[in-house]
């Protein structure tokens, strides 16, 4: 069966290519390097110069990944971080898992790189140790220097005899009260070059003899080009060529410019697909009618509850959404000599170099990808789908000049993947103050952008659906009676992973209506849920639920942003929170109001202030977390602004103003307090902030009105 | 094709393009300056931001036959060495999450700077609602612009 991380870690399925880390300053490891440089491991290179180099094997696209896996690393290995500089790896042999997904980069590396740090430090020591004559345990580290009493030696200075000892299997990992490093504010190791603009980003890949070209694609699936009519394309100066192949027809130019304008002037008449093409109104009303469906159960716990008590039930509806990252999808591809060389802004290279290999029938050891900063993610760059598009070019033109693919902003909104729509239809029953009863079944339809399910998916089909439906079967409660069950309604475009993969429009949906279920039992949002928390940790499917840690962050929460007062007059609060995959806790208390008057553009009340607590194990970098709760919120609000609607099997928005995002005059002021962690492990922060955003918001805003806000987006108005 | 004149960064480059060209694309790939970012075309998302002579344009917006003659700003002009105040202060708050847009940001917020040195958070908001940041930097950015007002009351 494949899971959700399975589907996320699908690129670690590679074979070898070069193993070539290249820095973002463009410097290259060469074989030649490797005698002069301590190189313990893939992840520890330091040279005599003690400029030290720590491979970064996750792809930074926002989240901080870069500076947080450096830190850790650097913690281990008592690095000098003003002496540290970054390898962005490439997939091969020794780089089989840099998949960046399902915010698992930090917990899926935490050992690893402690062992590869502490690893380096320990052959350091003994080097010293034996240039002293002195025991390896008399000696300590600090700042990339060995001490032993008033002796001082740089690790530079210890690079050669290090290099000749023995990589130790099992090095002493430092105990965490003793971290310096992990659990500081650390600002990103990127910053200095994004504000001077030196940063590269994948579309500022320049590479000797590079061409530009802009794609036609088919404005829905199915379609193909029936005629071209490419003559005015092809007079624009600076059109090298128009090109038909399997994704559409290319415009090949020396520059972006004449390759849009190429575009522009094209002329298609397209096939008509099989069938009228995909549209959303009559896949709403298949949602509606898949509700009587009985679906697959996903979590059952209890018997059905007697009959009595109050009942509520409520339809939550959750839109297709786009992810609409500033950066739009781009690659640079070259065929040459039956080997291709990708540059990309991606967050799954090894994917890449699978598909790219795959479809041009070559060897993935002849697919060479170097993976670019990412102009933002949000799980849209897992999908290889726009790194194999630029190959297929490349090998078409039969050139060996590198070409790269642009996407336009309307190409980025319509012809990627899509966040799945779907339907909560809810079911509760309270008795006095206590729920006993809750039903929540999803409508919705699976990712496919590796096929549709497939029967050796389907045969544990509990688990496969769970999966498809967290947020929903993992509720955290401890209610008497539970069930919680998935209908499968298929859509026949490209679904697949968004920020917080499948979660939020679950977490929507459960975090709404528990507060409806607190209203009808006349009960306070916050006691309700806590009156339903115990201090158990309850296996749900393959996720281990920790009541008492969602207990703490929600008592935080409720202290932080003053529950038991009232709010300051004319603002209204809502609660919610989440257990994110089992791993990160997190609580928002929410103030809004609703004032008359809103820009219609803009969403119809004001958000002025979020407290977020939080507990993700191990804190590795505090501001980072900060950012990334400030950006979850941002992405939360946006959630309730933008919805993609289909009409004869094509999106019909296509930029920032009919699919909205919020802005600068939205975003309210965050405050962020972290629960100190117990464990010994991280978990992942990038994602975990988005889903309980917007049910804190709807339920501020029932505070606010009476209304409940069953379906996403809001109608904006104008 | 004649050579159209801009200038970019205090030097003058001589630009063989269509005269239709946006500046955005002259920069980019005539010029090599990739700091100022393609983010929507149309003059909706801002990430294409630069100075001209202080104000904020749109360089997807400016065909170069409107930028002849005209002096610009990129982020890679704004110093030589990162110590313009607002990278300074961007650094300083950490704003920058992907950081694709930022270039766009900072510029924006000089000339708000420019043309109000100390901002409300209405000032603000007018001026960076303009922008796009899909990680949701914004209230970072917020108070960056604020540190930088704050950093030339100082000198003054």
């Amino acid at each position: 069966m494949q899971t959700r991380r399975d589907f996320l870690r699908a690129s670690a399925v590679a074979g070898g290519a070069l193993v070539v880390g290249v820095g973002l300053d463009g410097r290259v490891f060469a074989a030649a390097d490797k005698a002069r440089v301590f190189g313990p491991n893939v992840w520890v290179r330091i040279e005599p110069s003690g400029k030290t180099f720590l491979t970064i094997g996750k792809q930074e696209m926002g989240q901080g990944v870069r500076t947080s896996l450096a830190m850790i690393l650097a913690e281990e290995l008592d690095a000098d971080w003003t002496q540290v500089n970054l390898v962005q790896a490439s997939p091969g042999p020794e780089f089989k898992d840099l998949g960046t997904g399902g915010s698992w980069s930090v917990g899926g590396s935490w050992k690893k790189l402690r062992l590869a740090g502490a690893a380096a430090r320990e052959m350091l020591v003994a080097a010293a140790a034996a240039r002293w004559g002195v025991a390896a345990d008399g000696c300590r580290t600090e700042n990339g220097t060995v001490v032993n009493g008033a002796r001082k030696l740089r690790y530079g200075e210890l690079v050669a005899a290090a290099a000749k000892l023995p990589v130790p299997a099992t090095p002493k990992l430092k105990a965490l009260a003793d971290f310096r490093l992990v659990g500081a504010r650390t600002k990103r190791l990127d910053g200095p070059r994004i504000v001077d603009g030196t940063a590269r980003y994948g579309i500022d890949v320049k590479v000797p003899g590079l061409l530009y070209a802009s794609i036609e694609r088919p404005p829905a699936a199915g379609a193909s080009a029936a005629s071209v009519e490419d003559a005015a394309a092809r007079a624009v100066a600076g059109v090298k060529g128009v090109v038909a192949f399997e994704r559409g027809v290319a415009v090949v130019a020396s520059g972006t410019w004449a390759a849009l304008k190429g575009r522009n002037a094209l002329k298609i008449s397209w096939s008509s697909p099989s069938d009228r093409g995909f549209d959303s109104d009559e896949h709403w009303q298949k949602l509606e009618s898949g509700v009587a469906e009985p679906g697959v159960v996903t979590r059952k716990v209890g018997a059905a509850p007697a009959a009595g008590g109050k009942v509520v039930s409520a339809r939550y509806y959750y839109p297709f959404a786009a992810h609409a990252p500033v950066e739009p999808m781009n690659c640079v591809a070259q065929v040459k000599d039956g080997r291709c060389r990708i540059w990309v802004p991606t967050q799954a290279p090894n994917s890449v170099q699978r598909h790219v290999a795959e479809a041009l029938g070559i060897a993935p050891e002849a697919v060479e990808v170097t993976p670019q900063l990412v102009g933002g993610g949000f799980g849209r760059r897992l999908n290889a789908d726009y790194a194999v598009e630029a190959a297929q070019l490349a090998r078409k033109l039969g050139a060996p000049a590198p070409v790269q693919v642009l996407w336009t902003r309307p190409d980025d909104m319509r012809h990627g993947h899509f966040q799945a729509a779907s339907i909560h239809d809810m079911w509760g029953a309270v008795d006095g103050k206590r729920a006993v009863g809750w039903r929540h079944k999803k409508v919705s339809s699976p990712h496919n952008l590796s096929g549709p399910p497939t029967a050796e998916d389907l045969a544990d089909p509990v688990a496969y659906w769970q999966d498809s439906s967290w947020g929903a079967y993992d509720v955290p409660y401890a209610f008497p009676s539970i069930e919680t069950s998935y209908v499968r309604v298929d859509a026949p475009i490209p679904i697949g992973p968004w920020r917080a993969v499948f979660s939020p429009s679950s977490t929507f949906a459960r975090e709404s209506f528990v507060d409806e279920l607190a209203h009808a039992a006349g009960a306070d949002p916050l006691a309700f849920r806590l009156a339903h928390l115990d201090d158990q940790t309850v296996k749900i499917g393959s996720l281990n639920v920790d009541r008492r840690r969602l207990r703490r962050v929600l008592e935080l929460v409720a202290e932080k942003a003053g529950w038991a007062t009232p709010p300051p007059p004319g603002r209204f609060r809502g609660l919610a929170c989440n257990v994110y995959d089992g791993e990160t806790h997190v609580a928002y208390v929410v103030e809004v109001s609703v004032p008359p008057g809103r820009p219609p553009d803009q969403l119809p009340f004001i958000v002025h202030r979020v407290v977020c607590a939080l507990d993700c194990g191990v804190i590795i970098n505090p501001l980072g977390i900060e950012q990334q709760v400030d950006s979850g919120v941002v992405w939360g609000l946006s959630n309730m602004k933008g919805e993609i609607t289909f009409k004869d099997g094509r999106a019909e928005q296509g930029t920032y103003k009919d699919f909205p995002v919020a802005r600068m005059s939205e975003a309210p002021v965050v405050e962020v307090h972290l629960v100190p962690s117990h464990g010994e492990q991280p978990f992942g922060i990038g994602e975990p902030t988005v889903p309980p955003l917007a049910p804190a918001v709807a339920n501020a805003l029932f505070a606010a009105t009476g209304r409940r806000l069953r379906r996403l987006p809001i109608r904006l108005s104008g | 094709m004649a050579p159209t004149i801009v200038v970019v960064n205090r030097r003058r480059r001589a630009v063989t393009a269509d005269a239709d060209t946006p500046l955005l694309w002259v920069l980019r790939d005539e010029l090599g300056l990739t700091g100022t970012k393609y983010g929507c075309g149309v003059g909706i998302c801002g990430a294409c931001t630069v100075l001209e002579d202080g104000r904020a344009v749109r360089s997807c917006q400016v065909p170069l036959s409107e930028a002849a003659g005209k002096s610009f700003t990129t982020i890679e002009g704004l110093s030589s060495d990162g110590s313009h105040r607002c990278q300074k202060a961007w650094i300083e708050e950490d704003v920058a999450q992907c950081g694709y847009c930022q270039a766009g940001m900072i510029l924006s917020a000089c000339a708000l700077l420019e043309e109000k040195p100390e901002p409300s958070d209405a000032d603000i908001d007018e001026v960076m609602d303009r922008q796009v940041c899909r990680c949701g930097s914004y209230a970072r950015i917020r108070k960056a612009i604020h540190r930088a007002a704050r950093a030339a009351r100082a000198a003054r």
